[in-house]
């Protein structure tokens, strides 16, 4: 049996631990990982993996498609939301906490509890979701300033729907 | 005919039901927790509507969210797959409150079925062959004695609010009669708040036989004869067929009347399966589930006859679409269920699907949510699909099940689909010739 030495034992942990960068680039479908690691004076690892991304779904009709598994029905691909674009990722967003219907006047022809603009209270009633015949009254989380209006009166809306925007 | 369903489940039965509104030109509603934003049945339905957080009791047994989701939708009735709210008769309950239409049986007969003792009483006055045993609950360690000596030992001491296999204990003789019967109601008030037992003679190689039935609320009933489901790991199911190998005609058209008659009587409405232990040429049930159950693709395919269909039938006030006569089976069908565990020990396996494929060709069903991408989410129970097979005979069946296993892709998690490979090779399973204690004992020496 061969003995093996210190600088062996060295290069295997060095290998095992780019192939464990290399396994984590491609579980989490990343393009390109770079890892710096000082491991004493003038002693450094220093590693870049990379790869070429996945070939993204083909639209041009006069190609063949390329030699992909079948997606789901719908087009499997999952963009990135870019927070513009998600209102409820925003920080100041409002989302119900219930399945239900919109209301945004305690009764049909009165004012509306908030329209843009206006500054609230923590607590202050936002709305109103109507879930079985219960009317629950939405309070701001905390206070604020009405920026934006997401949804109307009258609208249904499921859990985590964006309702509005209070910074 | 119901314009809309709401689906108050997820994964494969999601789809099912989906499936059939489809083909019944029904709008369908998929109900999801966050987690299951992006899950098949999702995609598939009509309309989906999101109903709460991950965690089941805030979303898939949330009653207000559910009935809000179909008064935001239009959704005229409910069904509810298996598990989850499908035997809740409070639920049944709350949608009928609402003026919606629950696709199943009625309150009173889920809760007569739910309790034990009292199905248990209820079947025997309509005819049903029980399990010798106590009349009722068992008080005191003297009554059990008695009642050991009576059925001749051994006996199993079950909790009377217990289910799922569980808060049940054997005594193998009068000297262990005193330990088990006060662990049984210890463990009875501990897990299910209620220390009522009762005693039943212990059945020492039966094999687990059910019978399909269904109601059309006015009573008439019909049967879609039995089910073997002997081969189960911790009394889960994991390999279920129809016929029964062990059972002749005779046996089914006697024992299939007993069970629709008995649910003509009570005007039983959908489908339900009355679940038995067989030894011996004789049935002895052990519970009724009112439900449509996860195996019924056995069943469907020998009779050539869509469950899913006839339940939303049936609620909707039509009759039955066969009659017993009808009825004729056709072949042999066997099921799988695949779960994302990891063999040995079955340790749930959530993670993302790298690759599916499904087995395809003739005579091959595969019933999953799964698709390339998708996030198994750790929150549910780990069933990923069915794999059906059906054939002209057993051998055939049991052939085609091992070719189509062998096509079946899931990459990126651990799944069972060894355990299945290993257990075609099997002279027990080859020749039917197992029960409901054969497979525990094979994983004790075969996966260890």
């Amino acid at each position: 049996m061969t003995k093996t030495t210190p600088q062996d034992s060295a290069r295997d942990s060095d290998v095992s631990f780019i192939k464990a960068l290399a396994e984590l680039l491609r579980e989490n479908d990343l393009t390109e990982l770079q890892v710096k690691r000082d491991y004493g004076e003038n002693d450094s690892l220093n590693v870049r993996v990379s790869r070429n991304p996945p070939a993204q779904v083909v639209t041009q009709m006069a190609q063949a498609a390329p030699a992909q598994t079948m997606a789901a029905p719908a087009p499997a691909a999952s963009i990135a939301p870019e927070a513009s674009a998600d209102p409820a990722s925003l920080p100041g967003a409002v989302t119900s906490p219930m399945v239900g219907t919109v209301y945004m006047s305690p009764e049909p022809d009165v004012a509306a509890f908030v329209k843009v603009g206006d500054k609230v209270s923590e607590g202050d009633t936002l709305l109103i979701i109507e879930a079985m015949k219960t009317m629950n009254h939405i309070p701001a989380p905390k206070s604020g300033t009405v920026k934006r209006l997401l949804v109307e009166d009258g609208a249904p809306v499921e859990f985590g729907a964006p309702l509005m925007i209070v910074e | 005919m119901f314009n809309k369903i709401l689906i108050a489940n997820r994964g494969e039965i999601a789809l099912r039901v989906i499936r059939a509104c489809r083909e019944m030109g029904i709008g369908s509603v998929a109900v999801h927790s966050t987690a299951d934003a992006d899950a098949m049945h999702v995609r598939m339905a009509d309309e989906s509507v999101c109903i709460g957080p991950a965690p089941s009791p805030l979303s898939y047994l949330n009653f207000p969210a559910i009935i809000s989701a179909c008064e935001i939708t239009g959704a005229q009735a409910i069904h509810p797959g298996y598990g989850f709210l499908s035997e809740n008769a409070q639920f049944v309950q709350v949608v009928e409150d609402h003026g919606l239409t629950f696709i199943g049986p009625t309150a009173q007969h889920i809760r007569t079925m739910g309790d034990k003792i009292t199905a248990k009483d209820t079947m025997k006055a309509l005819g049903v062959p029980c399990v010798p045993g106590s009349p009722g609950g068992v008080d005191t360690v003297e009554d059990a004695l008695k009642i050991g000596d009576e059925f001749g030992y051994p006996v199993i001491i079950k909790a009377t609010a217990g289910g799922g296999g569980k808060g049940m204990k054997v005594a193998n003789s009068a000297d262990e009669m005193k330990s088990a019967f006060q662990t049984a109601r210890a463990e009875g008030k501990s897990n299910f708040g209620n220390p009522e037992v009762y005693i039943e003679k212990y059945l020492t190689t039966p094999r687990h036989i059910e019978i399909q039935v269904f109601g059309d609320g006015k009573g008439k009933a019909v049967h879609l004869g039995e089910r073997d489901c002997s081969l189960q790991r911790r009394h889960q199911k994991v390999f279920e067929e129809a016929p029964g190998p062990s059972i002749t005609p005779e046996e089914r058209a006697k024992i299939g009347k007993v069970c629709a008659d008995a649910c003509a009587n009570i005007n039983y409405i959908g489908a339900g399966t009355i679940e038995f232990l067989y030894e011996n040429g004789e049935f002895y049930f052990i519970e009724m589930n009112t439900r449509l159950q996860v195996e019924h693709p056995v069943t469907e395919a020998i009779f050539d006859q869509d469950l899913v269909r006839e339940q939303i039938r049936v609620a909707a006030g039509l009759p039955l679409s066969f009659t017993q006569d009808d009825l004729k089976i056709r072949g042999h069908a066997i099921e799988v269920r695949i779960n994302a565990e990891k063999l040995p020990n079955f340790s749930p396996c959530p993670g993302r699907i790298t690759q599916f494929h499904a087995p395809g060709g003739l005579g091959v069903r595969m019933d999953s949510a799964l698709y390339d991408g998708y996030s198994i989410p750790p929150y549910y129970d780990s069933l990923i699909g069915k794999l059906i097979v059906h054939g002209r005979d057993r051998p055939e069946a049991l052939a085609r099940l091992a070719r189509a296993l062998g096509e079946l892709i899931v990459d990126g998690v651990d799944t069972t689909i060894p355990l299945f490979h290993a257990l075609l090779k099997e002279d027990a399973v080859l020749t039917g010739d197992y029960n409901i204690h054969w497979l525990e004992h094979w994983l004790e020496t075969n996966l260890t």
